[in-house]
């Protein structure tokens, strides 16, 4: 660039950014906006990046890529299974797992998960091998007094506890895991010759001996695949938000450059090329992105650090992933943040810069002629926006003709689309509803009628942060109620499937003692035994991946409680088939395989191949698997499931909980299931049970809450600052009024009553709009998503709700202005009168 | 000494411990697998130590490193040539076990064990390794009746018995496998100084004997096929606690079947001569047909590579002139084909050798130290 | 010199296109000042706009500095015009973001040629040194005017084209302006082309034109 060139710009630009001096207000404003939108963006997205690569992590480690092998009969396996398989040849490799309690006597505290390896035997221990390569590693490995391995990340936690090997750092391993030698584990969780998991590589194709199968790696889905949907909806919210944002930034500009459109026809008279004039408008939106940005980012770290133990607990207890409580963001977060803000800047911008680079100079001083085409603007976005509409309505009823699996990225799409083609009718609905109010106003409300018209006349500066308005309520009230309805069925579900007033998971060598010791009990009324194991899915001749078998115990009670989606024919024959042969299979595996009442299914089991007639479909939240049904004794008998859980149900007492103390202090009495030289075997109370999946439950939906609070906080600041930045426009047409008479005050309520009329208007939009979200999460994303699909509940609470809060919105955005009106001096309206 | 390979532990150390570093070895001269390295600890092998059977074909858990080791020369039906390699190692990872009563578990063990197993066949050569460590019973050696085993490999008596008469030995990789029957036709030799060998001139060694009388019979299988076989074996028996001297770099060790019944067990110890790194030691003992040993001191033999070829990269001599004078010894030693490279966690070149010139015979070569270039 | 040759300009209206400029010859030598009169609508606006190069003519030619305008690119006649041509508006189309002193500097800065002497001077002359720090909304309708003349000025143009500088000025200030532009061109030795209605004000000028229904003609005062 030539000197007289760059003498331009710099006076340009410099020229162009004094308008800010002049107007702190619409910086402010527009750093706002990129503020919000790249905060709430980034602190997403740190979340999502710090959990993938706590899930890398995982993954990376030894045992993710590898198959499993347990015992058929279920019971522990042993040191002696190891060598009687590495004896006979099987490349096979122990593992010892266990929880080590940081908080020393308590229960409840938190734990790190020891993982003993035995270097020798595993394939690929890739984590081992890393930085110091010395010859003596092994050795310090295998000999006294050992080595523990720890990610930095939980180096603090692992010095607390006493009795470890001496520290290691290995940044590749998972959060809240140390790892150290076969031996070291043994000693450190007691267990002498136990082991907890066999493993062998995939891609050893041996045969097991009958008393052992395999599981392999594909069936036990990654964490992060199983956490994905939860991210998914993180993702959406950030989306959502950094949309919001960007009407912000969108609004700043535009009135920035309306303000500055005398401006910059002057520059172009004085000299200054169209051209530079771009390049200099271009730096400016650099520059204030770059800012933005970084402020943003820098919150946006700040609010997941905030959000993150909340992430990470829900992931924990739902998926049972370990994410890191503490941020780990890769490089290429930063540069994300960076790249997303300013490009989400540059859309924003790019109509303000092409309007800039259309100016023509000879209007130098000519009324703005854009109120003229306001009309035309209008029904152009009506056109598009029922463009869009039209979009989504094809969409869903491509999906619901398509049935089966279902695509989350099209179930996403859609809820844009219907948004965004909300959003665009928004100000031409808004105009027509105000249109009909003026045309039958009453003539004498003069005043009531000017308010209308002059309501109409703001509507294009309003409608950016009204767009976001209905943007943030309808997210608002279709995230809640699709929570609340999920809630709801949740829990119906829970108390359906939860029956017995006990479970008792007894080893498996005193299961048959413990079960005929309850049946004897008078207390008991009915004992419902459980089992569960796998078998290979066949389709079309060919393994179509694992599935869970379930064994129930089909007795009344059960029968009469046990919900069913679909069923053949009543539900009455569907438990009898279901007792004659036929299997019942959960939602998930009905939609992924597009299986129907009446279908049948093919099994590889331990017995050969077994082909089942489908009877009913059941509901099955929060379970990520396909999963069949079958009776318990035919479980146990074809497909050898170990033994599992016997459900207790109590008979009707007038104590139950004193009866059902008793019952486990006897029980525990008897087959010592807790305490030292516990047996291995296990006791649950069923509201215990119930307290721990709604506590998950709360749990899970607390993130989503938290960011679509957040996202209405942002739509109201962008009503509040649009309404700021014209304060001052809006008094010069305020002031004529106050010139023939209308009181400060009255012009006062005149601004909130206008203020609120449109918002009342775009919550009377915002409710079907929420409504149709709700609907599209429950039966579009969360059947992508989850595999299920949940009832439509709709809250009236909650559409009141809706509406009182735009209504305090409005009045919350038209406060200050208003406060500042109400103390302008007269003199100075009466400046502005002239003016005008 | 070949076994030197023994080298034993530290292989798993790379194993474990990626093997990068081994390439990059240093600037200063070190030995191969660490073997020259110091080991005050350790129970050191002495002369005048008496050898003690079957105690001894046992493990000497004091020693730092260890191995039974049998190489058998093969013959198909149609004639075609076989070869099989068993070798158990163990090595101690410190001198003593861990403190008695320390509530240490099963696992806890200061003993790593590691095998390798190869056939050659008239074309190719494949091989395989296992690592156990010791304590669990995974892998261990048992004297009665006598049981070397790792896994489902194994060296033991067919018979129950506990010495080195009968013994059967079964291995297999993914794409071979074989199971021999072992036949001892002679007595155990002890070499040097009834079984204490020397093995540089600044006097440390180790303690080693052999049964190289063995008469084979059996199958081996290549890719799944079962091909019955014939032939000759040898199986050596060393444990020390430091095998090289710190200067030595690697060597090369010849067990030869003479037509004439007689054996040669001859070893050349790169880098540990008298006069310092330059020159090798030479040792290596006759063994007549009925079992009597006449150790050969280094001026007694000669061992001369006459030609090198390349084997994965490296240049390694695989035709030797060797000479005995004093029993009229005068033969060329040539591999039966150079692609014998036992590419384990320490790489070495083992493959089955024939004999010609003064006296015809066959036997097994290894090499190790041979750098890659 | 600033040559204008064969100008024909017609703009669309909705009764059918209107020729504003017919076939319009006018030259401005070195030096010279020269009044454009006509009446509302006639055209002069236009002409002044062709003869800056903010517009381009339907047929004919404008020549600056021996340049033909409409052959060089939007880029070039920008930069022909921050560097030869001073504007005056009479809307004054000041920078309301701009000090007094940095609106007078505006223009040359954009050349890359400001002259603190000069500027200080014209600051002086123009009355506003006591102004140099406030915003131009501070000042009254004629200190605006003659701040406008001053940014027209500071970079030394050698055209002063000025489009009815008193027209948003009462009868006292428009005199005064007037006289301080006569006597800054004096000084400055540029040229002046100034569009007005007004007999009184185009008196001093050396030559007088008439724009009438698209034509020019010469008018004797």
């Amino acid at each position: 660039m030539s000197a007289a060139a760059s003498s331009v710009l710099r006076t340009t630009l410099a020229t162009l950014l004094s308008h800010y001096r002049r107007h702190p207000g619409q910086l402010l404003m527009l750093l706002l906006g990129l503020w919000v939108a790249s905060a709430l963006w980034s602190g997403v997205q740190a979340i999502n990046a710090s959990a993938r690569e706590s899930y890398d992590r995982a993954e990376a480690l030894f045992s993710a890529d590898l198959d499993r092998i347990e015992r058929r009969d279920g019971a522990p396996l042993t040191l002696e299974d190891y060598l009687a398989l590495r004896r006979a040849g099987l490349p096979i490799s122990p593992i010892i797992e266990g929880e080590l309690s940081l908080s020393s006597g308590k229960s409840d505290g938190e734990s790190l998960t020891l993982i003993g390896i035995e270097p020798l035997s595993l394939p690929g221990s890739a984590p081992l091998a890393q930085q110091d390569g010395d010859a003596d590693s092994l050795r310090n490995w295998l000999v006294p007094p050992y080595r523990v391995r720890v990610a930095p990340d939980t180096l603090e936690q692992a010095r607390t506890l006493d009795d470890l090997p001496p520290l290691e750092i290995a940044s590749d391993l998972p959060p809240a895991t140390l790892v150290t030698d076969i031996a070291v584990a043994a000693r450190l969780l007691n267990m002498d010759r136990g082991i907890t998991r066999l493993v062998i590589a995939p891609k050893y194709d041996v045969e097991l001996p009958s008393a052992f199968i395999r599981t392999s790696t594909e069936a036990l889905a990654s964490p992060g695949q199983l956490a994905d949907s939860f991210h998914l909806n993180l993702t959406a919210m950030g989306l959502l938000a950094l949309v919001v944002g960007l009407f912000i930034v969108h609004a700043a500009l535009g009135l920035a450059l309306e303000q500055r459109l005398g401006l910059l026809r002057t520059l172009r008279a004085l000299g200054v090329p169209a051209r530079t004039l771009i390049l200099a408008l271009g730096l400016e939106l650099l520059l204030m992105g770059l800012i933005g940005a970084l402020l943003g980012i820098v919150s946006g770290v700040i609010l997941a650090q905030l959000l993150l133990p909340d992430v990470a607990a829900t992931l924990d207890s739902l998926y049972d992933t370990t994410v890191s409580g503490t941020l780990n963001l890769p490089w290429y977060y930063w540069l994300g943040g960076v790249a997303i803000t300013l490009g989400g800047l540059f859309s924003a911008g790019a109509s303000m810069l092409w309007r800039a680079s259309r100016i023509n100079v000879l209007g130098l001083g000519q009324a703005q002629v854009w109120r003229a085409r306001l009309r035309g603007q209008l029904r152009l976005q009506l056109l598009f926006g029922g463009i869009l509409l039209a979009g989504a309505v094809f969409l869903w009823w491509y999906l619901a003709s398509a049935g089966g699996q279902q695509d989350l990225a099209l179930g996403f799409t859609l809820v844009a689309l219907l948004l965004l083609g909300a959003a665009l009718c928004l100000p031409p609905l808004l105009a027509g509803l105000l249109g009909l109010l003026a045309r039958y106003l009453p003539r004498r409300a003069a005043l009531l009628q000017w308010s209308v018209a002059d309501l109409q006349l703001q509507l294009p500066q309003l409608s950016l942060a009204m767009m976001a308005l209905l943007l943030a309520l309808s997210a608002n009230l279709g995230v809640g109620s699709m929570v609340g309805g999920f809630r709801l069925t949740f829990l119906d579900w829970l108390d359906q499937r939860l029956l017995a007033d006990l479970y008792v998971r007894p080893a498996a060598e005193q299961y048959d003692d413990l079960e005929a010791w309850l049946n004897e009990r008078s207390e008991v009324a009915t004992l419902l035994p459980a089992r569960s194991t796998e078998a290979e899915l066949i389709k079309d001749g060919s393994n179509a991946g694992s599935v869970a078998l379930f064994g129930i115990a089909p007795k009344p009670i059960l029968r009469n409680s046990w919900p069913l989606l679909d069923t053949k024919d009543s539900h009455e024959a569907a438990w009898q088939a279901l007792t004659t042969g036929s299997a019942f299979i959960n939602e998930q595996l009905a939609r992924r395989q597009g299986l129907e009442p009446g279908d049948s299914v093919q099994l590889q089991g331990p017995s050969g191949m077994t082909t089942l007639s489908v009877a009913a479909i059941y509901p099955d939240y929060g379970n990520p698997r396909g999963e069949i049904v079958l009776p318990v004794s035919r479980l146990a008998r074809e497909f050898q499931a170990p033994p599992g859980t016997l459900g207790v149900v109590l008979a009707p007492t007038k104590d139950r909980q004193q009866t059902l103390t008793r019952l486990q202090e006897a029980l525990n009495k008897r087959f010592r299931l807790t305490g030292e030289n516990a047996s291995g075997a296990s006791l649950i109370d069923q509201q215990a049970l119930k307290q721990v999946a709604t506590e998950v439950f709360e749990r899970t939906f607390a993130i989503t809450r938290a960011l679509n609070a957040l996202t209405l906080g942002v739509a109201g600041l962008a009503l509040l600052t649009t309404l700021l930045a014209q304060a001052g426009a809006r008094r010069a047409q305020l002031a004529p009024l106050w010139a023939i008479g209308v009181s400060r005050s009255r012009l006062v309520m005149l601004q909130i009553g206008q203020l609120v009329m449109a918002c009342l208007g775009t919550a009377l939009l915002a409710i079907p709009l929420g409504l149709l979200l709700t609907g599209t999460l429950v039966a579009v994303i969360n059947v992508a998503a989850f595999g299920w699909r949940l009832p439509l509940h709709i809250f009236p609470g909650q559409l009141a709700m809706t509406v009182a809060l735009a209504v305090v919105v409005a009045v919350l955005a038209a406060l200050i202005p208003a406060w500042r009106l109400r103390r302008v001096p007269p003199r100075q309206l009466l400046q502005e009168f002239a003016a005008a | 000494m070949k076994r030197l390979l023994a080298i034993a532990l530290l292989f798993l150390v790379i194993l474990v411990f990626g093997w990068q570093l081994w390439p990059e070895e240093p600037t200063t001269p070190t030995s191969y697998a660490g073997l020259g390295e110091s080991t005050d600890e350790f129970r050191q092998a002495q002369p005048g130590t008496v050898l003690r059977f079957p105690e001894d074909h046992g493990p000497h858990p004091d020693y730092r490193i260890e191995w039974w080791y049998l190489t058998a020369n093969l013959a198909a039906k149609d004639g075609r040539h076989f070869g099989a390699q068993w070798t158990l190692f163990r090595q101690a990872m410190a001198p003593s076990d861990p403190q008695p009563g320390a509530n240490e578990t099963p696992w806890a063990s200061r003993q790593l064990w590691m095998a390798h197993a190869a056939l050659s066949t008239p074309e190719d050569h494949r091989f395989s390794e296992r690592f156990a460590r010791g304590g669990v019973g995974q892998a261990g050696v048992k004297t009665k009746p006598f049981d070397a085993w790792i896994d489902n490999w194994s060296l033991k008596t067919v018979d129950d018995k506990s010495g080195f008469e009968r013994l059967v030995v079964t291995a297999g990789g993914e794409d071979f496998g074989y199971r021999l029957n072992l036949d001892a036709q002679g007595p155990l030799v002890r070499h040097g100084e009834q079984g204490f060998s020397q093995k540089s001139a600044d006097g440390q060694g180790s303690m080693y004997y052999s049964q190289p009388f063995f008469q084979v019979s059996g199958e081996v299988w290549v890719d799944g096929e079962p091909i019955t076989v014939t032939g000759r074996a040898w199986l050596d028996r060393e444990w020390s606690s430091q095998l090289l001297g710190p200067t030595q770099s690697g060597w090369d060790w010849f067990s030869l079947h003479l037509d004439s019944g007689a054996k040669l067990m001859a070893f050349r110890l790169r880098g540990g001569g008298e006069t310092g790194k330059e020159e090798s030691y030479l040792s290596g003992s006759w063994i007549t047909p009925k079992g009597e040993i006449m150790p050969l001191k280094p001026n007694e033999l000669s061992l001369e590579p006459r030609e090198y070829q390349s084997v994965v990269g490296r240049e390694v001599p695989t035709r030797w002139r060797i000479q005995v004078p004093d029993h009229d010894l005068d033969v060329e030693v040539r591999a039966r084909h150079s692609n014998q490279w036992m590419n384990t966690s320490f790489p070495y070149w083992e493959g089955m050798v024939e004999v010609s010139g003064s006296n015809d015979g066959e036997g097994y070569l290894e090499m190790t130290g041979y750098a890659d270039e | 010199m600033l040559k204008m040759t064969g100008i024909t300009k017609t703009y669309p209206t909705p009764q059918g296109p209107l020729k504003v400029l017919d076939d319009v010859d006018l030259t401005l030598g070195a030096g010279e000042s020269l009044a454009l009169m006509g009446e509302s609508g006639s055209g002069k606006s236009t002409l002044l706009h062709l003869a800056a190069g903010l517009d381009l003519p339907d047929e004919g030619s404008v020549y600056l500095g021996g340049q033909r305008l409409s052959a060089l690119s939007e880029t070039r006649r920008a930069a022909l015009r921050r560097e030869q041509l001073g504007l005056v508006f009479q809307q004054f189309h000041l920078v309301p973001s701009l000090s007094v002193q940095d609106n007078l500097a505006l223009q040359a800065r954009l050349a890359g040629r400001e002259d603190d002497a000069w500027t200080r001077h014209l600051l002086t002359r123009l009355g506003l040194a006591e102004f140099a720090t406030r915003y131009p909304e501070q000042l009254s309708g004629g200190q605006q005017q003659r701040l406008a003349i001053g940014r027209a000025l500071a970079p030394k143009p050698r055209f002063l084209l000025a489009d009815e500088p008193t027209g948003n000025l009462d009868e006292a200030a428009a005199a005064q302006v007037l006289e301080l532009l006569q006597a800054l061109i004096d000084e400055s030795g540029c040229a002046l082309l100034m569009v007005t209605h007004s007999a009184q004000v185009a008196t001093p000028m050396q030559r007088h034109l008439v724009l009438t229904r698209g034509k020019l003609m010469d008018k004797a005062l």
